[in-house]
């Protein structure tokens, strides 16, 4: 019984290299796929990790943007000007409204309208109340004016005593619609319109109105400003026209991007919410990083007799090691692909408007998913490694 | 063991260039202090091209241990170990592994296919991790498989083959590379008597199997099963980490009680004669 073998293989003619590794990288891609139970488990487990990790962050992020609702609401104006020591978009000091003429006459200023925001009761029948964060914008040029109208129309927000609702606080205001009566601390406020916006960080209904009448419902004292949003003329830098404000007005001027870093500044540090679900979600991000290591590191203990028959038969360290990556960099691929869906979905879910939760799911934070997958994935790969590098072939014979 | 009585030394076989396994006062010891183990006390052994050699003795002699270290799988404390003319103790880790994957096949107890090929798969690896092309490889993996009848089941996976039929596969995967020696490791242990014998007579072929000087390759067995000792050339006996004995197949054939396969287990073939 004579084996019908060639002595010329490719090896002993120096035919090695790429396609040596080819064959080998099939070999592990084969020894991976194929144990389907190991497979799916490991697909499985790294799906469920970048699950946690993306559904977490995705919250995390959600809910720091969540704090710059107002802001994001706002579109025209190129700088916010504000009491120099506000932190935070919603804890604000009113200033006098001397200071809209004032701010108006810095060069660089195109226009400079009062806006006005607070929060207000909104008083039911049945003797319950809802809080509102009531916003007043410049009656004659509608300026802080909501991004985009549901039902009804902007403009009659100019007749008296009238609000517009966003849309997704309708349920937390018994249902309103147009032509309803709302009793707003105590005074009466009818609903002429419904406006899509982004609700702030405590989700409270938001009732837009004019600077007046927002004045009238909601009384302060005599500072009555809350922000004075600027337009910067085309041909100025309006980083020099926020120092020239602040330098002859005393206030803090803050471009949109610099007033929702201070507000994601507070919420962080200044706020528990940092720490706290800081925590949770960086618990998340390591539980499921942990569990990624965990199981790809336990998929090449299972291996490892193999591995070592490949030594003993003659594989040398260095294609081991790169079978092992290959095999961490599909399986981690496949779970981090299949991982990601269930995140999205939830992202799409959970910003329909008006939803308690927001999550936001943009590429960085796809991309540091990935990237912490891939960081755990090597971990788990290296401590494999070492023990497929040290792995005495000997061990075949036990 | 009672055919083991002849010789009481390890005798050289050859000298020069066809030895194919030469050992001078190999040691080995696991361990350290007082919990260490000394596998092998100082081997001397030489083993020609074209022998088939068993290794025998009870467990924990040092078989395991010598054909590690014959193999290049294992070093050895002092000592030389020289296979086909190499001293293992001067090449590198990478060197060595690619020593071992030119010249040496394995057969072993367990047969270590790998669970998830095919049997043709896992007969070209060999082949695939010497650089050749896997198209190439598979083709001389399948006539390899119809060298050892299993032709008709290539593609089926290792679990869906009997035990017999997996030792086959190991073999045929030991055989495809064309090694220089090829290592049992208790082939017949996990095998009924009939399967055993193909299965030796096999090996037995392999090691017959070259008739040029260049490209000769001789077989060691490890083995405690006496039904296969007749397919020996040379029963080497360990004890206690030293040879002790050596039996040469002339004292074999005259060793009439030693039992075959076919004196303990007929196979079908045979038992139907008249």
């Amino acid at each position: 019984m004579r084996l019908p073998l060639r002595a010329d293989c490719g090896w002993a003619k120096g035919d090695s290299g790429a396609n040596a590794l080819g064959g080998m990288y099939k070999i592990a891609l084969r020894m991976l796929l194929r144990d389907r139970g190991k497979y799916l488990a490991l697909v499985c487990g790294l799906s469920f990790a970048t699950l946690l990790i993306a559904q977490q962050g995705s919250i995390f992020l959600g809910l720091v943007l969540r704090s710059t609702g107002v802001l994001q609401n706002v579109g025209q104006p190129d700088l916010w000007v504000v009491d120099p020591s506000t932190r935070y978009i919603l804890e604000t000091r009113p200033v006098g409204e001397q200071f809209v003429g004032r701010v108006r006459s810095v060069p660089g200023v195109a226009w400079a309208e009062p806006m006005f925001s607070n929060y207000a009761n909104v008083e039911f029948a049945d003797g319950t109340f809802k809080r509102v964060q009531l916003i007043g914008i410049d009656r004659t040029t509608l300026i802080g004016q909501p991004p985009e109208m549901v039902e009804g129309s902007l403009e009659d927000l100019r007749a008296p005593d009238t609000v517009l609702v966003e849309e997704s606080s309708r349920p937390k205001l018994n249902n309103a619609k147009i032509g309803d009566v709302l009793r707003l601390n105590d005074k009466r406020a009818v609903i002429v319109g419904f406006c899509r916006a982004k609700l702030g960080f405590e989700s409270n209904a938001i009732v837009y109105t004019t600077f007046d009448n927002a004045v009238r419902f909601t009384p302060v004292g005599r500072e009555r400003v809350t922000f004075i949003l600027v337009g910067v003329k085309p041909d100025a830098d309006r980083t020099a026209v926020a120092a020239d404000i602040r330098k002859f007005t005393g206030l803090g001027a803050f471009t949109p991007e610099e007033m929702s870093r201070r507000t994601i500044g507070f919420i962080l540090y200044e706020t528990g919410i940092g720490i706290n679900f800081g925590i949770t979600v960086l618990l998340g991000f390591v539980v499921g990083l942990a569990v990624t290591a965990a199981i790809f590191y336990q998929f090449t203990l299972e291996n490892l007799r193999h591995f070592a028959v490949l030594k003993a038969m003659g594989t040398r360290n260095s294609v081991l090691v790169r079978m092992v990556l290959l095999q961490a960099g599909v399986v981690g691929m496949i779970g981090f692909g299949i991982g990601c869906g269930p995140a999205g979905i939830f992202t799409i879910l959970g910003r329909k408007p008006g939803a308690e939760l927001a999550p936001y799911f943009p590429w960085q934070l796809l991309a540091l998913t990935l990237v912490g997958m891939m960081i755990c994935i090597g971990l788990g790969s290296l401590l494999s490694l070492r023990r497929v590098i040290t792995l005495e072939p000997a061990v075949v014979f036990k | 063991m009672s055919a083991l009585s002849a010789e009481s030394t390890v005798r050289v076989a050859n000298t020069g260039e066809s030895l194919a396994v030469e050992l001078r006062g190999v040691t080995k010891t696991y361990g350290s202090g007082s919990t260490s183990v000394h596998a092998l006390r100082g081997v001397d052994l030489e083993v020609k091209k074209s022998e088939l050699v068993m290794l025998v003795g009870p467990s924990g002699c040092g078989k395991t241990t010598l054909v590690s270290i014959i193999s290049g799988v294992l070093g050895a404390d002092s000592g030389v170990a020289k296979l086909f003319g190499i001293d293992w103790s001067t090449l590198g880790n990478e060197q060595q592994t690619l020593r071992r994957g030119e010249l040496v096949g394995f057969v072993f107890q367990q047969f270590n296919l790998i669970p998830t090929l095919s049997i043709i798969e896992n007969v070209s690896v060999p082949l695939l991790i010497r650089g050749v092309r896997e198209r190439e490889a598979l083709e001389r993996a399948a006539a390899a498989l119809t060298s050892v009848e299993l032709g008709d089941r290539t593609k089926s996976l290792p679990s869906q083959l009997s035990g017999g039929q997996q030792q086959r596969v190991a073999i045929a995967r030991a055989l495809v590379g064309e090694p220089r020696l090829i290592v049992c490791d208790e082939p017949t242990a996990s095998l009924d008597g009939h399967t055993g014998q193909v299965v030796m007579d096999l090996i037995k072929d392999t090691a017959r199997s070259r008739t040029d000087e260049n490209h000769r390759r001789c077989v060691i067995v490890v083995t405690h099963d006496t039904r296969i000792f007749h397919y020996a050339d040379r029963i080497v006996e360990m004890e206690d980490g030293r040879l002790k004995k050596t039996l040469s197949q002339h004292t074999l054939e005259e060793a009439a009680h030693v039992p075959r396969f076919a004196e303990e287990s007929p196979s079908p073939d045979e038992a139907s004669k008249p």
